[in-house]
């Protein structure tokens, strides 16, 4: 019998482990964020970032500024990148602790960054190498990574530095928001892909439809695409982009380039034995002849052709050769993945051109790019090295143009002078690790090449803490790429069965995003770190008859081309590739008893079978980063834990359960069947049971929870924080539940739950709560609110500080005491209402002592007051927060869900000797309408009812996985044995009575425990009222926005339905009279609203109405007193009284005058005359 | 009369003055706790930390039962 843990739980709160975390699930759900942010400085070849710098080499530029001759040569590069922990600055001389801690800088809205490091090292012509340390800047450092404080540190450590007890890391902290770089789709890397896009016809007249497509990834994973383009003529064209432009080069001349190749090996290794096969031979012979108008036969010739024409593009240093140059673009465009070999280069370009053949003659069909099978995940840590890479790039490119400015404007320059190189330093813009915060606090990608990304925004987002499931989710998240959310086809969001086991299938939300937003399935990892055993492989191969390159003359899929991360190792026949593939299998699995494995177990091996125009067959093996996998048991050495990979998956026989298993049929069955679901979608109780939209609402709800966001909220200052005051442990549970720790951060609570139309105000997803069960804190929650105030926002930089906190000695309310302390900020725990006084400061120029009110319009409780000092630490005090506290009790109309996709809106507060009750004295906490039921078929609801009355009733915990029941062993029969052995009825129902009346129910009543979500959107902060208030000046009508005391517009399909009511009142009341409604006067003579006006009154008389423009005006004296009248100027008139009184709205009197300004005058003609 | 008394003296002239005795602080009997060390100081000169917190007052604060 499983017991709920409380005492383990109370302990562990108490005493925190001071060795290693207990839930380590968790810890591994976010490895792709930490993992991959540590492989930028950890790693074989010294980690990315130093991958990185050498990729970009070294840059020159010369002092002379004739054209003639070149100079002196200074060629400078970065020797190494170094990053700090994060420190308080040397100039702070007060500060014990030198180490800057995460919650400081959460509380102190701060950034988390470590000092940024860049050895410059600069030689002048062939002069000894100097170098000069170079600060860039604070870079932001992702938490619980290499370069963070946390690291390692254990719950116990991470409690002491006010830390969750379970922080796991992977965000980064930008100005206190905590945001987090997510995950996107990327095509997989290393692996040409057959694409045929309509698309790329529009690049040229006879270019067609069809393309091989590689994205070829460098050893410091940045990533460059190349194209091979099919053109209609049977010609093959090479494209790339390079700094957002787009290139082509016909592919022979790239052949060429890359090694010594004449016409006959290029069609040799083409075409391999088939040479029967007209359709090639025809096409290649085209291109070989078509080629010869280059007149560049030679590799030498190719190059220098190259280089000349790449000479601008390459950003080359004036003094290189144009064969230098040609080898330059070889090692920076084409098929980077292949650093310096060129001869692999050649071969896979070979082996491209195939394809592509293949592809345009049916003989295989297109790879899909929306399938998993090809793709891989753009990890976060990889992306920020990539783009510190680029800003490291750009960084040397300003010093040289900085450079080349002092040169061409005749400074003095001289580059043996270090004063000189110091004064070009002081030119450039330095720091990295502000664009680097840039980049995370805005998404936006600044960057000359693009590097290779789709998108230029929405790269980061904010790690919302709402309650703990919605955190952990967003590690787990997966985007497509905001380009795809624009496309309108479909079929990018099609759920395929090639991601199964790695992204859920349930887990993405509905509307715009669904499909293109996904969620890793829970057991799927990614690949971090980079695995170098690749050479055992190799030597494997070759013992098991795959023929080196020199000897092969095969090609084609007729013969079975065997890759290593995209590299051709040689070719063998389809059968002999189906037994290497199996014996490479085997042999991986087994090589992982020795201790020092000669192979991952992350080796994918894609064994693609030849088929009648499938998918161009071979066997590609990968060992890379960024791939997902996920663990299977290996049948064939008794379920040892395999590793597979998505490119493999869909050639692979894996039994989902073990019964399922058929002899020579199955080589692998799965753990679990649950393994395909994301962490949130295993938290779903008995969801095999349920209609499956019915899990992506729950997998959607489950993140609006007000649950607990984490249990260090005194260390933090997040804006806005829900908190369930109630949480409790559900009794329902799956076992990954407790794997994964969700214990500690409860998220919702059990209610006795009866499924009854009682009260009449149940209809259509409203729900009756019991006003008593609210009354002992039924789903209470609060609201934390944190208000900065900053003095010194107003102040521009380096003015002298008049402001300061507290009390002046002028007269002040005394009243402002009553909220507030001698020190002029607010006793903790005092009850703010709308308008009370903050926090007071005294203004010294003014003299006064001014507050801040406090605005919101609902009571707030002041929990704490932090003063927060400057980040050198040697400043007053100017800034402050205030985190203040809501209390937020269940009210009508807040929402509440179970975990079925079953929400409603609470209506009723019902009273609880009115309520129903059971023979054995229970009362419902909650009621809901047997009609939420028959449409939605939520069974799981139904069971996880029944589960959990029965939990209660012997006091135990239950399970609730999936895929646990079958039709022999129904739950509800083992739930109803259970129910029958407490005394109840089998089936979870009971007789029950009547509240009000007492009289037994003519029905029994199906009731039971479930375990129900409150949801965050609360009618306190929704609700909309309106009777009179602000209105728009220039239209007198009402404004728009709650936050403004507006009100909702009656718009027009709302106007048509008063109208098709009949209902003229209401409609003249809503349009006119409680809008706009303005009394007029309009001249009966001439129509016009715009020129009557009040006379000035004469003594004894009321002012009256005049038209302007009909009276005359009086020059004289005039006849009869009595009809003149005079304006506010002074001025006689006489006439123009014949005037009347309209109703109108006002905006018709604004029309009539901006028709005025436009010389067009209205006339109304006022009935009766 | 310097108005900024409650202030952290974390200014090195504010410190050295406190140090030499020189009361130039007014002492509101406000405490404050250090947010990392957990000292209870008026004025936070233990570790130099930059965040302090307000403690909860001593007075008795009453609200009406509703």
């Amino acid at each position: 019998m499983k017991s709920f843990g409380t005492l383990e739980r109370e302990k562990g709160y108490a005493s925190p482990p001071d060795d290693k975390s207990k839930y380590q699930l968790l810890h591994e759900a976010i490895e792709p964020h930490v993992g991959s942010f540590n492989a930028l400085f950890e790693g074989p070849g010294g980690g990315l970032l130093d991958l990185g710098i050498k990729d970009i080499g070294k840059k020159a530029v010369f002092d002379s500024h004739t054209g003639e001759e070149l100079g002196n040569k200074l060629t400078f590069w970065i020797e190494s990148v170094s990053v700090a922990k994060p420190a308080v600055p040397p100039r702070d001389k007060l500060s014990v602790e030198r180490r800057t801690f995460p919650a400081e800088c959460r509380e102190r809205h701060c950034s988390y960054r470590g000092r940024l490091t860049l050895r410059f090292a600069y030689q002048v012509n062939d002069g000894p190498i100097s170098y000069e340390d170079r600060d860039a800047g604070q870079l932001p450092i992702m938490l619980r990574s290499s370069r963070c404080h946390l690291k390692n540190m254990s719950p116990k450590q991470l409690v002491a530095v006010r830390e969750e007890s379970e922080e796991m890391g992977g965000y980064f902290i930008v100005n206190g928001i905590e945001k987090l770089i997510r995950m996107l789709i990327v095509q997989r890397r290393n692996h040409p892909m057959a694409i045929v896009r309509s698309s790329f016809q529009n690049r040229g007249l006879s270019y067609s439809k069809y393309g091989i497509q590689i994205r070829s990834v460098r050893p410091d994973q940045s990533s460059q695409t190349n194209v091979l383009h099919y053109l209609n003529d049977g010609q093959v064209t090479f494209r790339f982009s390079w700094r957002k432009n787009e290139y082509l080069v016909p592919v022979v001349m790239v052949l060429k380039a890359l090694g010594e190749i004449n016409d006959r090996q290029i069609f040799d290794g083409i075409v391999g034995a088939e040479t029967t096969n007209s359709f090639l031979t025809d096409r290649l012979e085209l291109m070989l002849r078509s080629y010869k108008a280059y007149n560049t036969k030679t590799n030498y010739e190719a190059l220098t052709h190259l280089g000349d024409k790449f000479r601008v593009a390459m950003q080359a240093p004036e003094d290189m050769s144009d064969y230098d140059v040609g080898r330059l673009f070889l090692d920076r465009i084409v098929l980077v993945h292949l650093p310096g070999d060129n001869f692999a280069k050649q071969r896979l370009i070979l082996f491209m051109i195939r394809k592509l053949y293949a592809l345009v003659a049916g003989e295989c069909a297109q790879d899909n790019p929306d399938a998993a099978q090809h793709q891989e995940i753009l990890l976060p840590g990889l992306l920020y090295g990539m783009i510190l890479k680029e800003k490291i790039d750009e960084y040397l490119n300003s010093f040289r143009e900085t450079v080349r400015q002092a040169v061409s404007r005749r400074q003095a320059v001289n580059f043996d002078d270090p004063q000189f190189i110091n004064r070009i330093f002081l030119r450039l813009t330095e720091d990295i690790g502000k664009k680097m915060q840039y980049f995370l606090s805005t998404g936006n990608l600044v960057s000359p090449s693009g590097l290779d990304l789709q998108q230029v925004s929405g790269y980061t987002v904010v790690a919302e803490k709402i309650n703990f499931h919605r955190f952990l989710a967003h590690f787990r998240m997966v985007h497509r790429g905001s380009f795809f959310a624009e496309l309108k086809t479909t079929t990018v969001r099609k759920l395929l069965p090639e991601s199964w086991g790695f992204l859920c299938p349930v887990h993405t939300p509905d509307g715009s995003p669904c499909g293109l937003l996904n969620h890793l399935a829970h057991k799927c990892k990614v690949v971090t770190a980079e695995e170098e055993k690749t050479d055992e492989v190799v030597v494997r191969l070759r013992e098991l008859g795959v023929s080196a390159l020199s000897e092969a003359n095969a090609a084609g899929p007729t013969v079975a081309c065997v890759q290593l991360n995209g590299r051709v190792l040689g070719y063998t026949t389809h059968k002999q590739a189906k037994i290497i593939a199996n014996t490479l299998r085997y042999w991986k699995v087994k090589m992982q008893d020795s201790k020092t494995p000669k192979v991952p177990l992350s080796l994918e091996i894609g064994y693609v079978p030849p088929s009648h125009g499938g998918q161009y067959p071979g066997l590609y093996l990968f060992t890379g980063l960024a791939r997902m996998i996920r663990p299977v048991k290996y049948l064939p050495l008794n379920g040892k834990e395999d590793l597979v990979g998505p490119f493999e998956q869909v050639y692979m026989n894996i039994a989902v359960t073990p019964d399922e298993i058929e002899d020579n049929v199955h080589t692998h069955v799965e753990y679990s069947p649950t393994n395909i679901f994301s962490i949130l979608a295993n938290m779903t109780p008995f969801s095999d049971f349920n209609q499956s939209p019915r899990n992506m609402y729950q997998c959607q709800m489950g993140k609006q929870t007000m649950g607990t966001p984490g249990t260090a909220l005194a260390c933090r200052s997040d804006n806005k924080i829900y908190q369930l005051q109630t949480g409790q442990s559900p009794i329902v549970k799956a076992k990954l539940y407790d794997e994964y720790g969700l214990d500690e951060f409860p998220n919702g609570t059990n209610a006795v739950v009866a499924v009854i139309s009682y009260t009449g105000y149940d209809m259509d997803d409203a729900m009756i709560l019991n006003k008593s069960a609210v009354e002992r804190g039924f789903g209470h929650g609060s609201i934390y609110k944190v208000e900065k105030i900053d003095l010194s926002s107003k102040r521009t930089r380096g003015d002298p500080i008049t402001q300061r906190f507290g009390f002046g000695d002028d007269t002040w309310p005394t009243e402002w005491r009553e909220k507030l302390d001698d020190d002029g900020l607010p006793i903790i725990g005092t009850l703010l209402q709308s308008g009370d006084p903050m926090v007071a400061y005294y203004d010294e120029i003014l003299g006064k002592t001014k507050v801040k009110p406090y605005k919101s319009s609902e009571p707030a409780y002041v929990q704490e007051v932090k003063l927060l000092c400057d980040d050198a630490g040697d400043g007053e005090l100017q800034s402050l927060t205030v985190k203040l506290r809501v209390n937020r009790s269940p009210n009508i109309g807040d929402k509440f869900s179970s975990r079925h996709g079953q929400k409603g809106v609470c209506s009723q507060k019902w009273p609880a000797i009115d309520m129903p009750f059971s023979e054995s004295g229970i009362q419902p906490d909650v009621i809901i309408n047997p009609h939420a039921f028959p449409s939605r078929m939520t069974i799981g609801m139904f069971v996880e009812s029944l589960a959990g009355k029965a939990g209660a009733l012997h006091g135990m915990s239950q399970d609730c996985t999936p895929f646990q029941f079958s039709e022999q062993q129904t739950a509800a029969d083992y739930f109803g044995e259970q129910l029958l052995a407490a005394g109840y009825n089998y089936h979870g129902n009971e007789p029950m009575y009547s509240g009000v009346t007492g009289e037994e129910l003519r029905v029994d009543i199906y009731i039971g425990v479930v375990f129900y979500q409150r949801l965050r959107h609360m009618v306190n902060d929704k609700f909309q009222v309106r009777s009179t208030g602000a209105v728009n000046s220039t239209t007198m009508q009402p404004v728009k926005g709650r936050k403004r005391g507006g009100g909702i517009r009656v718009g027009e399909m709302e106007r048509d339905a008063f109208i098709g009511h009949g209902a003229a009142f209401l409609l003249q009341d809503r349009l006119l009279n409680c809008s706009d409604y303005t009394q007029a006067y309009v001249c009966r003579d001439c129509g016009s609203i715009l020129s009557t006006q009040k006379s000035v009154p004469r003594i004894g008389t009321k002012a009256q109405m005049h038209c302007r423009r009909c009276a005359t005006r009086l020059t004289g004296r005039p006849d009869d007193l009595n009809d003149a009248w005079e304006d506010g100027q002074g001025v006689k008139f006489t006439g123009g009284g014949n005037i009347t009184k309209v109703a109108m709205p006002f905006v018709l009197r604004y029309l009539d005058s901006e028709l005025a300004a436009m010389g067009v005058r209205m006339r109304f003609d006022v009935q009766p005359k | 009369m310097n108005r900024d008394s409650f202030v952290p003296p974390t200014s090195m002239s504010g410190l050295s003055a406190a140090a030499a005795g020189s009361n130039v602080h007014k002492s509101y009997g406000v405490r404050y706790l250090c947010a990392n060390c957990a000292s209870n100081v008026s004025l936070s000169k233990e570790c130099g930390h930059r965040v302090l917190y307000k403690e909860r007052s001593r007075r008795i604060i009453q609200f009406e039962a509703r």
